[in-house]
């Protein structure tokens, strides 16, 4: 019993879910759900429907090359039981898998940090730009120049004593 | 191929011809198509009449041709004149048709009209038809001698043959039924057997053929009937060995005495052919027939080999012929290899020792509580892990996926690695320390978008479409005016004096009306629209300048009332495609457009 992939999104098909189709020249596709199997028939190209793993991968939305991704893996020799190899294998998965989560988590943050930059320029912008919107150019002047009126006053003043 | 009667002939030919011909003529076509068209008709019936006779012809099988046996059985049956005759009457017919065809081909040539060629047409048609009419005889002959020959037996007359003769009824047939697979009618009554019969039989690792003939009378050679002629034929021309069977008991219907005459009479037919003489019914009347038969098929053997190796050919085959055996190079035994293993194994069968404790004698032991359990026969490495639960999936992975001999070795490199990026600091979540500028910005730029989105929207409400007035025509309350102004951040407290505040005119009491004629407002009354000049005095100075305006406005009026059109936004087509444009024929002057 194994998890596949599904063809089209590359999520797990759990056994006893999903479909599979086998074309004429023996090549065999898997689908989890009836949204997949039906965008396959629809001759959709997975690393074009935005939604898949096979495009963000190919897009570079997502860890691609890394270390942590070279553990899981098909082999084509199979290798004999034995107990402690697996009892050690499944604690490495474990561990595999968390560095795994973190570094795919923070590939996608630096990517994400791109945006923030932009997005501080552009408020800059626009207040530079609309800033009339909200408030009139001379909007304090008048105040200003009260108070301006009221320090040479008081300089004045001052001046005198 | 069936030889058609003459009915079907010419309807089959007909309906050919009107099928696989052109069908459509006219007459306004030109002479020489009208002419090949019928040519075409007439050549087309003579061909396709030709071909079939032809065929007949060469289907039929010429009696000089074949073999004296078959030339004179088919005599004897069917009458060599007759059928020379019949086939030679086909021949005269297919000539005349040929004929036919040839001259009214020639006389098409002077048809001049579609008339005359259809005529001539018909004629030729009609009279290759009647020639075929009259074969009417001849074709049915012909087709009875088709399907009877067909049915002839395959007889061989080169190969090794038996030929069985005799009286009526003396069990010739019975004779053939036993010794071949030939399923031949037996009966009580004399000319059971009307004609020959054929059955094959094996003896020497060789295939003989056994003909049964139907019974000879004795009487002259001329007053024979066809059946016993056939009888006579196959004697005289098949190279075979005789069995003359005789009945001693008589059952026949014909004495003993009676049956040696007829031998005698028949004996020229048996010139050099072995002959066996059979006494039948033996159980009737016992007369020791020893197995005749091998007798009688070793004679002609020895006959035939005799006559063979006379001839020629033999020696050039003996020549050719050697036995090669290999010479044996030393004195060393090569005895036939067999392997160890099959030697063992051949033991074992003969010994029949107990093997291993099969499963099925563990099933059989433990009844109900047998369970399979291959596991028990897994190689690992551990034989006490032979039955353990294998984990297979975790947390939606395979744990399958992950299965490496060096893995422990690779999860320490992968975890020093990952140490070294955390000293790096790539793992540090990087905190956005952003000044109090940065945060004012941010503010202000949200409101700025809320601004600007609220003023979309009213826009947006406000719905109107079509034309619109000028934003001066409306009024601007003083009160909207001063909350706007006030919202943008400027001062709008002390603004009684400002232009833009109406000055209130004082009001006089407004007098009750009275029932009379009031007079219209003057050009000083309290009506505002009365103090702005009206349009057509607007900007204009003197009365010069009133008199060009207005002729200009006529003249820019003139076009238009010619055309009858109500104003300058008229564009109304009142005839949409004039005929005067639009009808007649395209003549020298322009056609690149209509």
């Amino acid at each position: 019993m194994r998890i596949e992939k599904c063809f089209f999104c590359s999520g797990p098909v759990y056994p006893g879910h999903g479909m599979m189709f086998v074309r004429n020249d023996c090549k065999v596709f898997r689908f989890c759900r009836s949204k997949c199997h039906r965008n396959f028939k629809k001759k959709r190209n997975p690393r074009k429907t935005r939604w898949t793993k096979a495009f963000r991968k190919s897009a570079g939305k997502e860890l691609t090359v890394d270390n942590s991704l070279e553990f899981e893996k098909r082999r084509c020799i199979p290798v004999k039981y034995n107990r402690e190899l697996w009892n050690k294998t499944v604690e490495a998965m474990k561990r595999v898998e968390a560095i795994k989560q973190k570094r795919s988590a923070r590939f996608i943050m630096n990517r994400l940090k791109k945006g923030k930059e932009l997005e501080k320029a552009e408020a800059i912008n626009e207040v530079k730009k609309n800033i009339h919107l909200i408030k009139a150019p001379h909007a304090g002047d008048s105040k200003k120049l009260e108070e301006k009126m009221v320090q040479k006053l008081a300089e004045d003043v001052e001046m005198d004593e | 191929m069936v030889v058609p009667t003459a009915k079907d002939f010419i309807d089959v030919t007909l309906s050919k011809t009107q099928r696989k011909t052109p069908t459509v003529i006219h007459k306004h076509y030109q002479i020489h198509r009208i002419r090949h068209f019928y040519m075409r008709k007439v050549k087309f019936t003579q061909q396709n009449y030709h071909d079939r006779l032809t065929q007949i012809l060469t289907d039929f099988p010429k009696l000089d041709d074949i073999h004296p046996f078959y030339a004179d059985l088919m005599n004897v049956l069917y009458d060599k004149d007759h059928y020379k005759l019949a086939l030679g009457q086909i021949n005269i017919a297919k000539n005349l048709i040929d004929n036919v065809a040839k001259d009214y081909v020639r006389l098409m040539k002077y048809g001049d009209s579609l008339y005359r060629c259809k005529q001539l047409k018909r004629a030729a048609l009609g009279r290759m038809c009647t020639i075929l009419k009259r074969q009417k005889q001849s074709l049915e002959y012909l087709e009875q001698v088709r399907q009877h020959l067909s049915r002839l037996p395959t007889i061989d007359p080169n190969t090794r043959t038996l030929l069985l003769c005799g009286y009526p009824n003396v069990g010739k047939s019975s004779f053939i039924n036993k010794v071949t697979r030939a399923d031949v009618e037996v009966q009580p009554y004399a000319f059971t057997t009307k004609s020959l019969f054929v059955g094959h039989m094996d003896y020497k690792y060789l295939r003989w053929q056994v003909v049964d003939t139907p019974g000879i009378l004795d009487h002259p050679l001329e007053e024979r009937n066809t059946i016993e002629m056939q009888a006579i034929t196959a004697l005289a021309h098949l190279r075979a060995a005789v069995l003359y069977v005789m009945d001693p008991s008589e059952q026949c219907g014909h004495t003993l005495s009676q049956q040696f005459e007829l031998f005698s009479n028949i004996r020229p037919l048996f010139a050099n052919k072995p002959l066996i003489i059979v006494a039948n019914k033996c159980d009737v009347k016992k007369i020791s027939e020893l197995s005749e038969e091998n007798q009688a098929c070793d004679k002609l053997l020895a006959h035939r080999v005799d006559s063979k190796m006379k001839g020629k050919k033999v020696h050039d085959v003996l020549n050719r012929l050697h036995l090669a055996v290999p010479a044996k190079r030393d004195q060393k035994e090569r005895p036939p290899f067999i392997p160890e293993g099959a030697l063992l194994r051949r033991k074992a069968m003969e010994v029949d020792v107990p093997k291993r404790k099969l499963e099925k004698d563990l099933e059989l032991e433990l009844g109900d509580d047998y369970t399979l359990d291959l596991q028990k026969y897994w190689d690992l490495m551990n034989a006490d892990e032979k039955t353990d639960k294998i984990p297979e999936i975790w947390e939606g992975h395979n744990i399958a996926d992950y299965i490496d001999p060096e893995i422990m070795k690779r999860l320490s490199e992968l975890e020093k690695e990952e140490e070294l990026r955390e000293q790096a600091g790539e793992y540090d979540s990087d905190e956005e320390s952003e000044d109090e500028e940065m945060q004012e910005i941010r503010k202000l730029a949200s409101q700025i978008r809320e601004k600007r989105k609220l003023k979309i929207l009213e826009s947006k409400e406000k719905d109107v479409h079509g034309p619109r007035l000028p934003r001066t025509a409306r009024k601007v309350e003083r009160a909207t005016l001063e909350k706007e102004m006030g919202d943008l951040g400027l001062d709008m407290g002390d603004k009684d004096d400002s232009h833009y505040v109406q000055q209130g005119r004082s009001r006089s009491l407004v007098r009750k009306r009275k029932r009379e004629a009031s007079a219209p407002p003057t050009s000083r009354t309290r009506s505002q629209s009365a103090s702005r000049p009206p349009r057509d005095k607007s900007g204009i100075r003197d009365a010069k300048m009133m008199k060009k305006s207005k002729t200009m406005m006529k003249n820019s009026q003139k076009g238009m009332n010619r055309q009858g059109k109500k104003g300058e936004a008229d564009r109304h087509v009142f005839n949409l495609k004039p005929k005067h444009l639009l009808a007649g024929k395209r003549k020298s002057g322009s056609t690149s457009r209509r």
